[in-house]
């Protein structure tokens, strides 16, 4: 072979492991990339147990003085029961909303409540919820955020061939209904 | 054929491959930190996770070589030599760190870490051979104090007269040996990359629970290590303070100190017991709950770490000016393979004339 056939091999070859390698990078990164999701979505779902083990012992805690307020217990008690960790991540997207407005609305009537309030294991399991609400909230965000990088990924070149050919498509958002966005409604007079 | 070209034609492909292999490892790099959702750290949980905030020291900080700057990495260089530089001088070090963002703290073991860290001081000698503005060689101690605020202010208010390193320094040698550094018989180059306490730093890696680390202490420092005793300069150093009669037993240097086993595991013998020393007065509660946080790490706690499988990176900037500098390196990588191609076709030029003559 002439020294110039083999600078035009050396040119092809270089050529060659620089597109390889942008396809395997592509492919690994897309590949990281979901599993991050699935880690992000067993993140928010080790949350949502833990709230869903927390809710029964807040409302016993608050039951036997909140005679009154049966229908907020029963709104908690109803959104817990819709919790399915087996559902499809947009349903149980709309069961932890219900879930966060009904623990909302328990709260703000427990402020009602000064005997309620301070009771030590009330505050220590409101605390605990409100905690775990905020992990919820946290680790929605980053989930999402994940998902819009691997969306955005895959839509664009050069990922959007290397989804085309094994299948990969758009994740599903973790996403707020409206009834998440909306204030529980609370009046300041007692016992209303 | 003119082998000079040839020479050169020759260092243009390998040369640009390294650059190309290089800037394969940065487009992985800028991939990884892109295709990571930062996480906040109140909410992070076990496993990779990409955090940027402010560095804050730990329970102690590094005092830099070049520009003496509290620190909590450092990478110092110094090139001797106007058209063939040669290194005289190098040395990287780390210690534990903390960072924060506005839902908290997380502890950062630095061991095995890949620092992302341009130069900060990147100076050279002048014309004469004078020093660059900003030079201000390490004298003392090459680690600074922790978070204490008193010790803190101890420091800053010591004053270190010039020359009070080494015996036998003046103000214009530091501690890299004799004469290397302000003579001007040669030119020099300096360098110094750190991160300093306040830093906003990017750290990609394993978060894991402190009682996982599986040896702490080694985990918290990345230390160039003890300096060789076959070391010239050291020799040259050790040689000149014993002939002035400088050079100290380590038990007259230490103390109870130099037993070993006295720092990490169990003393070889009793220590000496000063008879006249008193005790030391307890601990406010304020100071007990500040050393608490200083130097505690509850087990369950999360720290990033580097893992086998997981490495760890610490890179200065937000994250999307860590993944813009790994960027701009692969692009250099691509015009690497440029080069690379040009002096192959180059080369093949040559060796054709070369052969055809």
């Amino acid at each position: 072979m002439t020294p110039a056939g083999m600078a035009a091999l050396f040119a092809v070859g270089l050529l060659i492991v620089v597109v390889a390698f942008v396809v395997l990078a592509t492919y690994n990164a897309v590949v990281a990339l979901r599993l991050r999701i699935d880690k992000a979505w067993a993140n928010i779902d080790v949350a949502l147990k833990q709230r869903f083990d927390q809710l029964p012992n807040l409302v016993e805690a608050v039951r036997g003085v909140m005679h009154w307020e049966q229908q907020v217990l029963t709104d908690v008690a109803t959104a817990r029961a819709a919790y399915s960790p087996a559902a499809a991540i947009p349903e149980q997207a709309a069961t932890s909303a219900a879930t966060s407005a009904a623990v909302r609305s328990l709260f703000a009537v427990v402020e009602r409540y000064p005997e309620v309030r301070s009771a030590a294991n009330v505050m220590a399991l409101q605390e605990e919820i409100e905690r775990l609400e905020g992990l919820i909230a946290d680790r929605r965000e980053l989930y999402n955020d994940q998902v819009y990088r691997h969306n955005t990924r895959i839509a664009q070149v050069p990922a959007v061939l290397v989804a085309g050919l094994f299948g990969w498509g758009p994740r599903p958002f973790f996403e707020a209904s409206e009834a998440d966005r909306v204030r529980p409604e609370t009046s300041l007079e007692a016992g209303s | 054929m003119d082998p000079q070209l040839l020479v050169i034609a020759v260092g243009g492909v390998v040369g640009g491959v390294a650059l190309l292999a290089r800037g394969f490892g940065s487009y992985r790099e800028a991939a990884r930190i892109t295709d990571t959702s930062t996480s906040r750290i109140a909410s992070i949980a076990v496993g990779e996770v990409l955090v940027s905030g402010v560095v804050e020291p730990a329970e102690v900080t590094l005092v830099s070589p070049l520009q003496s700057a509290i620190c909590v990495f450092y990478r110092s260089r110094i090139e001797a030599g106007d058209d063939e530089r040669s290194t005289v001088f190098r040395e990287e070090a780390a210690v534990g760190f903390r960072v924060r963002d506005d839902s908290g703290e997380l502890r950062v073991f630095p061991r095995g870490a890949r620092f992302d860290v341009p130069p900060r001081f990147d100076e050279g000698t002048g014309a004469l051979g004078d020093s660059p503005a900003g030079l201000r060689l390490r004298r003392g101690a090459a680690y600074g104090p922790g978070e204490d605020r008193e010790a803190q202010i101890a420091a800053l208010l010591t004053v270190h007269p010039a020359g009070s390193g080494l015996p036998g320094e003046d103000a214009n040698r530091g501690r890299f040996g004799s004469g290397l550094v302000g003579s001007a018989s040669r030119a020099r180059h300096y360098k110094e990359a750190r991160i300093e306490p306040g830093d906003v730093v990017t750290v990609m890696g394993r978060a894991l629970p402190f009682d996982q680390l599986s040896d702490p202490a080694a985990a918290d420092v990345l230390d160039p290590g003890s300096p060789s005793a076959d070391d010239p300069e050291i020799a040259a150093d050790l040689a000149f303070a014993r002939a002035a009669g400088t050079l100290m037993d380590p038990e007259d240097a230490w103390g109870n100190a130099a037993i070993p086993g006295f720092g990490i595991g169990r003393p070889v013998r009793e220590p000496d017991l000063d008879e006249a020393a008193v005790d030391p007065p307890l601990a406010t509660a304020d100071d007990a709950a500040r050393y608490q946080r200083t130097f505690a790490i509850g087990p369950d706690a999360l720290i990033l770490a580097a893992a086998p499988d997981a490495p760890l990176t610490i890179a200065i900037g937000l994250p999307s000016v860590a993944a813009g500098r790994a960027q701009r390196q692969f692009f250099v990588g691509l015009l690497g393979a440029v080069v690379a191609i040009a002096s192959a076709m180059a080369l093949a030029v040559m060796l054709g004339d070369g052969i055809t003559r």
